[in-house]
Order: C-alpha cells, then sequence, then structure tokens
C-alpha cells in the first residue's frame, strides 16, 4: 500500500495491518459509535476510543452503474454492514473487484486501500469490506 | 392554537424553464397565489421561501426577499428556508405555525427551484460527510433500500416498475407534468440501469419549478374566498438516529403520519387522495406502509392491486407525482399541497378524485444514518 496517501477524512481508520475502524464507547450508556461523536448524543457525556470489529455481514448493499463520484470505480458498490460484535450497522464501500459476489448476509472484513480520489481530487484511502472467502451464510 | 386555512394556490408547471430565473418563477406563483386568495399583497404579514440548491448552483443566498418584493410584499417578516426535500413542506409548517399560533393572520409560502442545469451530477448529502466521502449517493441510498425491501417481503421488480407506470398515466392527465407519455413495464425494467435495481426511469428526472400558497386564519378566510380549504394537520418531524436502523421501512413516516392523524381526528381509512414523495419507485411502496394504506411489506401488493391509481380505492399521486412531473427540490413539497387544495376545491381537471373531502401530502428529505433527516405529513380537509 502507498504509505504517503491520507485515508478520505482523518481519524476515521488506522491503516494496518490490521486495519481498523476507529469507533466510540460512551462508558454509561454502553453504547458504541461510528464515527466517534464529540460527547454520547444519549447523556453528553466524554466517549472513549475503542477499536471496531473488522468483521461483520452484510445487511442491504447497492451497485452504482451510472458514472461515480470521487473516481470510484465504475460500477462500485456500497453497503450497510453489520459489526454483530459491536452492535453496530455502518455505511461502507464494498470490494469493487469482489461485486458479483456481494449478496444478503455475507460475511466481509474490513480492509483499507487506495480507492479513488478525496474532496481535493487526491488520490486516497478508504476503508471498505471485502466478501469473506467460504465464510457465506 | 387557531384553525388556519388555505385561501390561494399558485403554481408553475415542472420542466425546463432555461429562459426564466428563479427569482421570476417564485414571483410568478406568489402574484397567482395572492389573485387566488383575493387579498392586497399589504394584507400579508409574513413570507416563507423555500429554496436548496439556488447557493450552490447560482450562488445565489437569501432569495425570498426579491421573490416577495415582486409580488408587492415588503418591509414583513421574510423567512428562506432550506430541508432538503422538504423545504418546501418546512416553509408550510412554519407559515401555518406562525398563523395558527396568532402571530399572523395571513402568511404566504414559496418554494421554487431551478435544477435543469449542465453536469449537475449526482446529489449527495454533502461533501463533508463521511458516508458520502464513502461513495454514497442518493438513487444508492434508495436502491439499498429497494434490495432489502424485496429480499424482506417479496416486493418485486415488476412492482417497483408498476409505481412509474401509473404514476406516468396519472401524468398524461396533468398538463403541468414535465413527462406525459405513456410507458410499460417493460420499459422501465429495460432502461439504462442506475442503481440496481432502479433504472432510469424508476428514479425522479429533475426540473425547475415554483409553487405558492396563501394561508390565513379560519375565522377571516370567508371574507377573501368561498374556495378556502381547511389544514387538518401540519407535521414536521426528524429522525431518530438510532443505530442499527430498520431500512426497510421509514420510521419517521409512520411518526409523522400518526401525529397528523390524531391532531385531525382521522385516520388512514379517511383518506381520498394522496401526493407522496416518490423520488424514487420503491420510495412510493414504503411511503404505502408508513402512512399505514397497507401493514408493513404490503406495500407492492397494494400497488398491484390497483387501490392507488386513479379510480382505486385511494389513488396516490394523481399528479403523476415527482417520477412524472420532476422533482425541483423545494418547490415539491409546496406544489403537493396545491395539487391537494385543487383536488379539495374540484378543480383537478382530469386528475380528479370525485367528491374527495380528506387529502395528505407526503415528504421526505434527505439521509442521515441510514434515517432520514426530515419527514412532513400535512392533512387538508373540505
Amino acid at each position: 500500500m502507498n504509505n504517503d496517501l491520507k485515508p478520505v477524512m482523518e481519524g476515521i481508520f488506522e491503516v494496518g495491518p490490521p486495519s481498523r475502524l476507529n469507533g466510540a464507547i460512551c462508558p454509561e450508556c454502553n453504547k458504541k459509535f461510528f464515527p466517534k461523536p464529540m460527547v454520547c448524543p444519549h447523556c453528553l457525556g466524554e466517549v472513549q476510543n475503542i477499536e471496531l470489529s473488522t468483521e461483520g455481514k452484510i445487511y442491504t448493499y447497492s451497485i452504482l452503474r451510472t458514472k461515480p463520484p470521487y473516481g470510484l470505480p465504475q460500477p462500485y458498490a456500497v453497503g450497510w454492514v453489520d459489526l454483530e460484535a459491536d452492535g453496530l450497522r455502518i455505511f461502507s464501500l464494498l470490494d469493487p473487484d469482489r461485486i458479483s459476489d456481494l449478496d444478503f448476509g455475507k460475511r466481509v472484513t474490513l480492509r483499507v486501500g487506495a480507492i479513488g480520489v478525496d474532496n481535493n481530487g487526491q488520490a486516497c484511502l478508504r476503508y471498505y469490506f471485502t466478501p469473506k472467502d467460504g465464510g457465506e451464510q | 392554537m387557531r384553525s388556519v386555512d388555505i385561501i390561494g394556490v399558485g403554481i408553475t408547471n415542472f420542466g425546463k424553464h432555461i429562459e426564466t430565473s428563479l427569482v421570476e418563477l417564485g414571483g410568478r406563483v406568489a402574484i397567482e397565489a395572492i389573485k387566488d386568495a383575493g387579498i392586497k399583497p399589504s394584507q400579508i404579514n409574513a413570507g416563507f421561501f423555500a429554496n436548496m440548491q439556488a447557493a450552490n448552483i447560482f450562488t445565489d443566498f437569501t432569495v425570498g426577499q426579491n421573490v416577495f418584493w415582486q409580488a408587492g410584499i415588503n418591509s414583513v417578516p421574510v423567512f428562506n428556508i432550506e430541508n432538503a426535500c422538504t423545504s418546501g413542506s418546512s416553509a408550510f409548517n412554519l407559515a401555518w405555525m406562525g398563523v395558527a399560533s396568532g402571530m399572523y393572520d395571513i402568511a404566504i409560502v414559496v418554494g421554487a427551484e431551478k435544477l435543469v442545469v449542465p453536469n449537475l451530477g449526482l446529489m449527495q448529502a454533502g461533501s463533508t460527510e463521511l458516508d458520502t466521502l464513502e461513495g454514497l449517493v442518493v438513487p444508492n441510498a434508495f436502491a439499498m433500500r429497494a434490495n432489502l425491501h424485496m429480499a424482506t417481503y417479496g416486493t418485486t421488480k415488476e412492482q417497483l416498475a408498476m409505481v412509474a407506470v401509473k404514476n406516468r398515466r396519472h401524468a398524461g392527465l396533468n398538463p403541468l407534468a414535465q413527462f406525459r407519455s405513456p410507458i410499460t413495464v417493460e420499459e422501465v425494467l429495460n432502461a439504462p440501469m442506475i442503481a440496481d435495481p432502479l433504472t432510469r426511469l424508476s428514479c425522479c428526472p429533475n426540473a425547475d419549478g415554483a409553487a405558492a400558497v396563501v394561508l390565513c386564519a379560519s375565522d377571516y378566510s370567508r371574507q377573501y374566498t368561498s374556495r378556502s380549504v381547511n389544514v387538518a394537520a401540519s407535521v414536521l418531524v426528524t429522525g431518530s438516529y438510532e443505530n442499527p436502523c430498520n431500512m426497510a421501512q421509514w420510521d419517521a413516516d409512520r411518526r409523522a403520519s400518526s401525529i397528523a392523524y390524531e391532531r385531525a381526528g382521522l385516520g388512514p381509512q379517511d383518506l381520498d387522495v394522496v401526493e407522496c414523495h416518490d423520488a424514487f419507485t420503491i420510495s412510493e411502496i414504503v411511503h404505502y406502509e408508513g402512512i399505514g394504506l397497507c401493514p408493513e411489506g404490503e406495500g407492492g401488493r397494494l400497488l398491484e392491486s390497483g387501490a392507488t391509481s386513479l379510480g382505486g380505492k385511494i389513488p396516490v399521486n394523481p399528479s403523476g407525482g415527482l417520477l412524472s412531473k420532476g422533482h425541483p427540490v423545494a418547490a415539491t413539497a409546496v406544489a403537493q399541497i396545491v395539487e391537494g387544495v385543487r383536488q379539495l376545491r374540484g378543480e383537478a381537471g382530469a386528475c380528479q378524485v370525485e367528491g374527495a373531502k380528506v387529502f395528505m401530502a407526503e415528504c421526505m428529505g434527505a439521509d442521515k444514518a441510514g434515517d432520514i433527516k426530515s419527514c412532513t405529513v400535512n392533512i387538508l380537509q373540505n
């Protein structure tokens, strides 16, 4: 991976291996969040940084066939992924090279890679989930 | 709170208004609504102007004062309002609140938008949002809901396509709609794919357009017109942003319509005609379920039964909806209310639902955390 590239948004993930998404937990409410909020939106207390699970399964997804934004591949797929260990459903780009393998309930793993450009038109790193081989439910 | 009536309406056709400025579009409908109401501009106590994209596209902002001045309105409070697709109904909700509270006796709402410009691209939530940077654009947000609805409830691609076919059939009766030629299920399914399973004919087109309504305290409306229509309920809610969010349903529809039904003392069985936010075919089906026209998961089958077609039990989008008229964002939700007033006045021409007494306008705006940013439900009654 090109280590000179910046993440698409600062502070969202740690570049691995293994790459991790930066989440947060409120110790009072025991609720987890992604991305990290300023404070817990339920009690306005301080939240603590946590690393989120790198494993999940696809809740829903879609494939965009028309001209993509941010220099993303055409076509590309996005979806909502359930991180069951964290009780969170998060939005994510899905592996552009594995579009034909996507399905509901498909087990997926977190990756970070150089895909597309950022708001300044510069090549950048994005997080995405890729189907786990043989892990289909 | 006082009872509030709508006493005047104005609307342009939705489509291309290349030679007409945003300010002129807004001014035209304001003038039409004021004349329709039978009042003088000096009798208006406040103006509410809705627009979403002018600052982005034309670097125009605080446009309302320019719009209202053309229609003879000055010196009074003027507000400029943006709330995505519900910009127009949010302006309406504020105007209703202003009159219902007793602050104003008469208020005007104008929603106007110009979107027919080269290279507009796909609409998205804003370039500082993480979801947008990860590839979320409006069509794939709705495509994910469509895929989930099909997987969860057995809704079919054909049922989705039938929404576009029905609304286009209705649009053939509406001279103000942009696209009026009939289309078939096969044509919808075979149109270029935008985001699986939504094809180009499953997505509402861009449009320019404007619409206006004049609201008046019910105590005074009879002085000006015999064609007033009562606002039985005006409700705006936002998303709950709970995680995980059920994306096969719109909880906000359910919450907003429940509040509206309670305030109006009515239920879904009392509705005679509905205009809803059919930005994509899947939207209309999920809205049926959210506002209680059918049980959860039954929207596709309700549509297929013909119940929501003109002549059916509860016609939805007799104007042709956004899918046929196009979606001049901030004009859309005001136009829905104008359609409702025309239905309840018996002035809807070939789109008329015979004897319509109760109308609902439902509108929804923007995505956040898999939920929505805003949802409005307005019930009008004769």
